[in-house]
């Protein structure tokens, strides 16, 4: 029963129409970003990098981006480390309490962030640790590592597990089956999530709006400026912060291509 | 080899679940106890009198819950019709275009969930993206849909869509096409292989996408600050006002564990719902 | 056979929770034998090799290697090593790196290796060019040898194999076994094949090892296992097949669905009881008269099948038993299907089964 060619199109354009409104709201803020004027009204009379220029030589703006900088690779070389065992557990391993272990994971991430940012608050409150950007790591950590793991998961679902047990069966211990076959071929899968972990860090805001303590990630600082006291820095921070995480897919998927290519020549 | 498998098993799992351990299930454990404490008070150390549950019923805070479960239904309903077209395009129809529409939809994820939100507010404003367009080509001007339920519940369904999307997606991928076909060959009309095919056969899919959504537009809050100008205060913006403006950790903490409660229940019931090897392709 | 066997199983037991996947299993497999086992899928002989090169653990019971106990040893350092139903080449490695791995965890230095991994090339046929492909650029025959290759870069006491060739197609899979058979001549390896299909075993293999629900239900050479099955499971196992309820009263043969002319009581089986008559559909023949048989059958013929090379007919008896027939192409009768027929085979030519 192939789909008739109307019901194709139709769902194309369809696609297409949702595609535009994911990325409608963003061209918004692009447009806002290049205009001149304090307060915003479309259409736009004139237009003006000024605010780019403000951005880029404000020292608060500075402070945003390396608080949220420091977080995100904190927060990606840890989550991918995690991940990479608790894939393990979660798709290789048959061992007694797996199950348990995959329902486990997804708790968090179910789980309304605001208000696991404002149990954190209270925990650490109650450990008597002053939350800085650090504690955010951790609030970060809880939700984004589960993600991680179901990523790198999916890889090591997609491999035969006779892959490991003939590198057993051929002499490898554990620790070389690990070094030698596992990691290789969950490498693809570790790159993504680390994408993922980064990006997703990156863009949070409900769960650092309550563990950073004084200090503020980009998208808390926007968020209290889009609640209360607008700043016309807002759509142009907006739109520096979606530009670095386009710059570091592009960068993402040129390594990844790179060194598949690289391999590719080396090999044949 | 169960042995060592159970060794490894545990061993690779141990990381993950220390973090659970201990930012967690912890802090939900100190919430709950927080929960128990007099009014005000900032330490652990009081005698549990529980007034925190009884201000609940007292000060109407249960409206704000049922408007979170209501605009959390609400919206669930409208992003389950709104998917189904395109998830089953995705699954059945769609070649690398299902490839394009996933990388596109992901890709909106990484941009943070208050930008898209602002992008909204600058978009549908009077002067905005498009009333001031409209006024300025057309001299047709309107009034601003936003601060209102409706624009609440739109922004609900933009922000989670994706996460109804893919697992519908994933659902109806998993209806064979050789059963829809059978069914067309025995003289079933289209209504009848979506009801009888590929909707029960799509239900794991349906079920999760669901209920995910419920539960996370039940907890949101950006939503109704960005767009809705409070038009509606939502359980979790009153938790929130109760630790930050309120200043009352035990308040807070008792409505954080009725809506806990509540949702819970709901997501519960998704985990225990799904094949995880299943979903994700397990071999063997 | 009287040397001490290379690999022996003694009482072996495999239990997976409440389901017993091998009962007690008792084995002797001399060295540089190729020795088979064929049974239906969940007979349990897939879960014997795994328990022999250490995937799973043996419940009960012991396995011993030239008279040392392994069972206790981890898979890694068992000098078994097994060809994958799925082969598990390693997809991130090239041709040369898969042959060069179990070498690579040995230390052995790389231009040794490469020395190694050319010679094994050489040995399976295939062109050293072949060393450096990446394994999805090999085709499949090309994969199953270089499994091999690699399985015996471990030089294992015994090499053991999980049907490899079950996803292959019919062609390539007789060249490979007859491939396989020659390797097993060429290296004096002792090979151990597990395969459902009866054909394969008879082609490649010196002993042969029938397993069902977990037991061995008769090990012998090929021929022996086809002409004199000890059960009825083998005998219809082992391809088309005729069975006759007989029974033996004072060593005088009885049955209710056959004619047994006089003086013609068949072979002397030992002891009296219920059982089966078996008959291959190739010595059942037509005739015109019952004095050209032993056993002699009235029927009618109900269809006429052509399998290439030969004919089978089914015949329908007076009994209302259905008989199966197989004649060469050349011999094909003049019958017409309804006729009524007389059928009949030799005394020889039978196999009696008696009842478990």
């Amino acid at each position: 029963m192939p789909a008739l060619r109307s019901t194709r199109i139709a769902l194309l354009i369809y696609g297409l129409f949702v595609i535009c409104l994911l990325y409608l709201p963003l061209i918004s803020v692009g447009f806002a970003s290049i205009s001149r004027a304090r307060y915003i009204s479309f259409p736009i009379r004139r237009y003006s990098t000024q605010w780019y220029g403000e951005a880029l030589q404000s020292g608060t703006v500075r402070d945003l981006l390396v608080t949220s900088l420091s977080v995100a690779v904190i927060v990606t070389i840890c989550s991918v480390i995690i991940a990479f065992f608790g894939a393990l557990a979660f798709a290789r391993y048959e061992w007694r309490y797996r199950t348990v272990f995959q329902k486990l994971i997804l708790l968090p991430i179910f789980f309304p962030q605001t208000v696991l940012g404002l149990a954190l608050l209270m925990w650490f409150n109650a450990l008597g640790i002053i939350p800085t950007w650090k504690t955010a790591v951790v609030a970060h950590l809880v939700w984004i590592t589960p993600i991680a793991t179901l990523i790198v998961a999916i890889r090591a679902y997609g491999f035969d597990s006779a892959l490991e047990e003939a590198a057993r069966d051929l002499g490898a211990s554990t620790r070389t089956i690990l070094r030698e076959i596992t990691l290789p071929l969950l490498m693809p899968g570790l790159v993504t999530a680390g994408l993922f972990a980064f990006l997703l860090s990156w863009g949070n805001f409900p769960l650092s709006l309550f563990t950073t303590g004084a200090d503020s990630t980009l998208p808390e600082w926007l968020y209290a400026k889009m609640v209360s006291g607008y700043s016309p820095l807002v759509p142009t921070l907006g739109i520096m912060s979606v530009v670095a995480s386009i710059f570091l897919i592009i960068i993402s998927f040129a390594v990844i291509w790179l060194v598949q290519k690289s391999k590719a020549l080396t090999q044949v | 080899m169960q042995r060592l498998n159970n060794k490894l098993g545990l061993f690779s799992a141990l990381p993950m679940l220390s973090i659970l351990a201990i930012a967690f299930f912890a802090p939900l454990l100190v919430v709950a106890i927080f929960s128990s404490m007099p009014p005000k008070v900032f330490t652990l150390t009081h005698i549990p009198d529980f007034s925190a549950y009884s201000v609940f019923f007292q000060q109407g805070f249960y409206r704000s819950l049922l408007w979170s479960l209501g605009a959390a239904f609400i919206s669930t309903v409208i992003l389950l019709v709104v998917c189904w077209p395109l998830a089953f395009g995705m699954a059945k129809i769609f070649k690398s275009f299902t490839l394009v529409l996933t990388i596109a939809v992901v890709m909106s994820l990484f941009v943070s969930e208050n930008i898209r939100l602002f992008g909204w507010v600058l978009t549908l404003m009077k002067g905005g993206l498009i009333e001031g367009h409209m006024r300025a080509w057309l001299g047709i001007g309107f009034d601003s849909p936003l601060y209102g339920v409706p624009v609440i519940v739109f922004g609900l369904v933009y922000a989670y869509l994706p996460f109804m999307l893919f697992p519908l997606a994933q659902g109806i991928a998993t209806v064979p096409d050789d059963a829809r076909q059978a069914a067309a060959d025995l003289g079933a009309s289209r209504w009848q292989i979506f009801a009888q095919i590929d909707v029960p056969l799509a239900a794991p899919g349906i079920v999760v996408g669901c209920l995910l959504c419920f539960v996370l537009s039940a907890g949101a809050v950006a939503e109704s600050k960005i767009l809705g100008g409070q038009a509606i205060i939502t359980i979790t913006d009153d938790i929130e006002t109760a630790f930050t403006f309120g200043q009352d950790w035990p308040l807070g903490s008792a409505l954080s564990v009725i809506f806990i409660a509540i949702v819970s229940v709901f997501a519960l019931l998704a985990i225990s719902v799904v094949d995880l090897d299943k979903i994700m392709g397990r071999k063997r | 056979m009287t040397s001490e066997p290379l690999l022996r199983l003694q009482g072996v037991m495999k239990r997976y929770g409440d389901f017993t996947a091998l009962h007690n299993i008792d084995l002797d497999i001399q060295e540089g034998e190729f020795f088979t086992i064929v049974g239906p899928s969940g007979s349990g002989k897939s879960t014997m090799i795994r328990l022999i090169v250490g995937m799973d653990e043996v419940t009960d019971g012991s396995i011993w290697l030239r008279g040392k106990r392994i069972d206790e040893t981890p898979a890694n350092l068992r000098p078994t090593c097994m060809v994958f139903q799925s082969l598990a080449l390693f997809p991130h490695m090239s041709v040369g790196q898969n042959i060069e791995f179990p070498l690579k965890l040995r230390k052995i230095a790389h231009n040794q290796r490469r020395a190694r991994a050319l010679e094994l090339l050489e040995l399976l046929r295939l062109p050293p060019n072949c060393y450096a492909k990446r394994i999805s650029q090999c085709s499949g025959g090309e994969q199953q040898r270089v499994a091999l290759a690699r399985a015996l870069a471990f030089d294992p006491e015994i090499l053991l194999f999980d049907e490899p060739l079950s996803s292959l197609d019919y062609r390539l899979r007789k060249t490979l076994e007859k491939e396989l058979k020659d390797l097993h001549h060429r290296t004096g390896k002792t090979f151990v094949y597990i395969t459902h299909s009866l054909e394969e075993a008879m082609v490649m293999s010196d002993r042969i090892a029938i397993m069902h629900n977990g037991r061995f239900e008769q090990i012998a050479v090929a021929d022996e296992i086809y002409s004199r099955p000890v059960s009825r499971f083998v005998a219809e196992f082992m391809g088309e097949v005729n069975l006759f309820d007989v029974e033996y009263r004072d060593s005088v043969l009885t049955s209710s669905d056959l004619t047994i002319r006089p003086n013609n009581a068949a072979k002397a089986d030992p002891a009296d009881g219920k059982g089966q008559l078996m008959v291959r559909p190739e010595d059942v023949r037509f005739g015109k008269d019952t004095n050209d048989f032993d056993y002699v059958l009235f029927g009618q013929l109900m269809d006429e099948y052509i399998l290439g090379s030969r004919i089978q007919y089914e015949v329908r008896t007076a009994a209302g038993k259905l008989v199966t027939v197989e004649k060469p192409r050349e011999d094909r009768t003049q019958y017409e299907i309804g006729s009524e027929v007389i059928l009949g085979f030799k005394a020889t030519n039978t196999h009696f089964i008696p009842a478990d």
